[in-house]
């Protein structure tokens, strides 16, 4: 089990991102080290040995000009000058004599360019360490003169550096990999917890929710947005649930009956009681062909399939045919129908399905508005869009429902007695989505209000 | 009457053969496009019911291929593809009426009987009357025993479809689609309300009746009953 929790911690962004985080935050570090050892010792070192050339050149040509002695008095002038820098020489003859010195040792080959040296002083009794930087010059009979300076100074930054950037680098690489960490693990808890929530989800827990942390940072915004996705599917998967139960209840229902109609029908004495069960199971078998026909129809219009049909579509002759369709209906029902319809509205559309959609509308507004009641049908034009509006003076629809009515098969439980499919307003709202239009429930005070925006 | 059926599903040819022959017409029967085909070519019938969905040649390419040799038969189809752009598919490509799956005997037997007896007369018609009732189809006025009866368009409409097929079952589906341009199903019995309405102002205050329902099917017109 270890090794691939291994691979997958490997595999981690997080642990990857903390690795790269590390190692760039070293390489910084050493580069920042690097530059200021180039600044406060290298460059200072470059100075002295330039100087230190410069010294020796001179020198040489004190011996070529004016010879040995002359030398040997300018190097022992040279060391008893006071000054900022200790001044190191030796001079020492072809054979390997030496002719005057200051130095406890020097390198036996010759030095080419300068190098760091070891010099000690002795004063009152006492070991001073220096380090000096020399360089070498060979004179004309052989001789070599090496001559330096101390540069005690420098080379004490030079340790300090050393011993300071090696305890740098390994504190802040310590930070780093602990600060690595910290953030890897903070960044990974929450995704952990987008993780753990999507599996919950996945696994049917349809009401899980990411946690947010409140700070609304982007991964808060990230939860919420997923939080939103997650109640939009669990809207959806919860309806087309409630639109399969109700389609297995309704349909179950008159196949019932008429399984009770036909199994009477078998027993049946009687021509009489024989035609009235038949009439009846066939009744059933419309009412049942009836909501097929309409689910069938919603999925059709709703998979765009009905595009072919539309052309340009008279809609104030429209509403006036759907309004003379319904009229006998009104009357029978003691209604009052008011229109207020603007003249040449016009629409690209279908027409038979426009029609269906208006006397669906129509239908339930004389159903619900009651015995007495009254009918608004209005339709006008407003920002370039078409409006129309059906309204009934009905016990209207409790917001709670609104949006639900809209649903196949959904019924207000108040009037889950009244004849009908539930699918009329289903079939409405999938012909005004077919045409990009707006279905809209609301209240008429009192009543329901029924506005589509085409 | 003779007529062709072109059905392939067995259960529902024999459902329909019963019904034509028990309404006293001659029934010759196909189930498969090709001998469908073949048989409305070689004989002469005076309607042909045809399938949609057929094996070997479907019931489009039948129609469409007896209309271009200039057959006139009327040709109903029947099919489970109901839809409204089915239905035009349908009747563009030559047949005369529609009728979608599942049926009613009595719709199929109302339309077989309005199909088949539609004969060029009624192009001609400028009045109709069905016993004491004057229909004047060019001044859309209708008189009955002389008296004049106000009626809408709509109603005009419905009262002269009836009376065009006189004697014959008229089903409200049949009405939506002659009376009506629009192709829908109405949630309610809303076309009996329209023919109550009618029946009002035709038949309310004679002694008889002309315009009957006919229980469970829809209307007939008739002089006398």
């Amino acid at each position: 089990m270890s090794a691939p929790r291994w691979r997958r911690m490997a595999r981690s962004l997080t642990f990857r991102l903390g690795l790269i985080y590390v190692a760039l935050f070293l390489t910084s570090m050493l580069a920042l080290f690097g530059a200021a050892y180039w600044i406060g010792v290298y460059q200072p070192l470059l100075r002295e040995a330039d100087a230190v050339v410069a010294e020796a050149n001179k020198l040489a040509s004190v011996d070529g000009d004016e010879g040995r002695g002359a030398l040997i008095a300018a190097l022992d002038a040279r060391q008893r000058t006071p000054g900022h820098r200790h001044a190191f020489h030796a001079l020492v003859d072809a054979n390997g004599n030496t002719l005057s010195s200051n130095l406890p040792s020097w390198p036996d080959e010759a030095v080419r360019g300068w190098r760091l040296i070891e010099a000690d002083l002795y004063a009152s009794g006492e070991e001073i360490d220096y380090e000096a930087l020399v360089v070498e010059r060979r004179l004309g009979d052989g001789a070599r003169l090496i001559v330096g300076r101390d540069v005690e100074d420098i080379d004490d930054r030079d340790e300090l550096f050393a011993v300071s950037s090696a305890w740098l680098v390994l504190i802040g690489a310590l930070l780093a990999i602990g600060g690595s960490f910290a953030m890897g693990a903070a960044v990974g808890r929450r995704i952990d917890a987008v993780t753990r929530t999507a599996r919950r989800v996945m696994a049917g827990s349809m009401t899980e929710r990411i946690p947010l942390s409140g700070t609304g940072d982007d991964f808060d915004e990230l939860a919420d947005t997923l939080n939103l996705m997650l109640g939009r599917i669990e809207e959806s998967v919860e309806s087309v649930r409630r639109v399969s139960d109700n389609v297995a209840h309704e349909l179950r229902t008159p196949l019932a009956r008429l399984h009770a109609d036909l199994d009477e029908l078998r027993m049946a004495k009687g021509a009489k009681e024989r035609e009235r069960l038949t009439e009846q199971a066939i009744a059933e078998a419309a009412r049942l062909q009836a909501i097929f026909d309409a689910l069938l129809r919603i999925a059709r219009i709703e998979s765009g399939r009905h595009f072919a049909g539309f052309a340009r579509v008279d809609l104030t002759a429209l509403l006036a045919d759907a309004i003379e369709l319904h009229s006998p209906d009104v009357e029978a029902h003691g209604q009052l129908l008011e229109s207020a319809i603007a003249d040449g509205l016009e629409m690209e559309g279908d027409r038979n399905l426009i029609f269906q959609a208006v006397s669906n509308l129509l239908d339930n507004a004389v159903k619900y508005a009651g015995e007495g009641g009254r009918i608004l049908v209005a339709a006008s034009t407003k920002g370039g869009r078409i409006r129309i509006e059906i309204a009934d003076s009905g016990p209207g629809i409790a917001p709670a429902y609104r949006k639900r009515v809209k649903e196949r098969f959904f019924r207000v439980p108040e009037t889950a007695g009244a004849p009908g499919t539930g699918l009329g307003l289903a079939l409405v709202a999938a012909i005004v989505a077919l045409h990009k239009g707006m279905l809209e429930i609301g209240d008429a005070e009192p009543g329901t209000k029924v506005v589509v925006v085409f | 009457m003779q007529i062709l059926v072109i059905e392939d599903d067995a259960r529902v040819a024999e459902h329909i053969g019963k019904g034509l022959k028990a309404a006293g017409h001659v029934v010759t029967q196909e189930s498969d496009g090709r001998a469908g085909l073949l048989r409305a070519a070689a004989d002469t019938f005076d309607l042909i019911i045809v399938d949609r969905m057929l094996p070997q040649v479907d019931g489009l390419t039948i129609v469409r291929t007896i209309r271009a040799t200039g057959d006139a038969t009327p040709i109903l189809f029947l099919s489970a593809l109901g839809e409204v752009d089915e239905r035009v598919a349908g009747l563009r490509a030559g047949g005369d009426d529609y009728l979608t799956k599942p049926f009613a005997m009595s719709e199929l037997l109302a339309r077989v009987d309005v199909l088949a007896r539609r004969g060029p007369a009624i192009v001609a018609e400028t009045r109709l009357s069905v016993g004491d009732l004057d229909i004047d189809l060019l001044g859309q006025q209708v008189k009955r025993q002389g008296k004049p009866i106000d009626l809408t368009a709509r109603e005009f409409r419905i009262l002269v479809y009836l009376a065009q097929n006189e004697g014959r079952v008229v089903t409200r589906s049949m009405l939506l689609e002659h009376v009506w341009d629009y192709h829908f199903d109405p949630q309610t019995n809303i076309i009996d309300q329209h023919v109550s309405r009618l029946r009002q102002k035709v038949d309310k205050g004679y002694d008889t009746t002309l315009i009957h329902t006919v229980r469970g099917t829809g209307y007939m017109m008739r002089a006398g009953g």
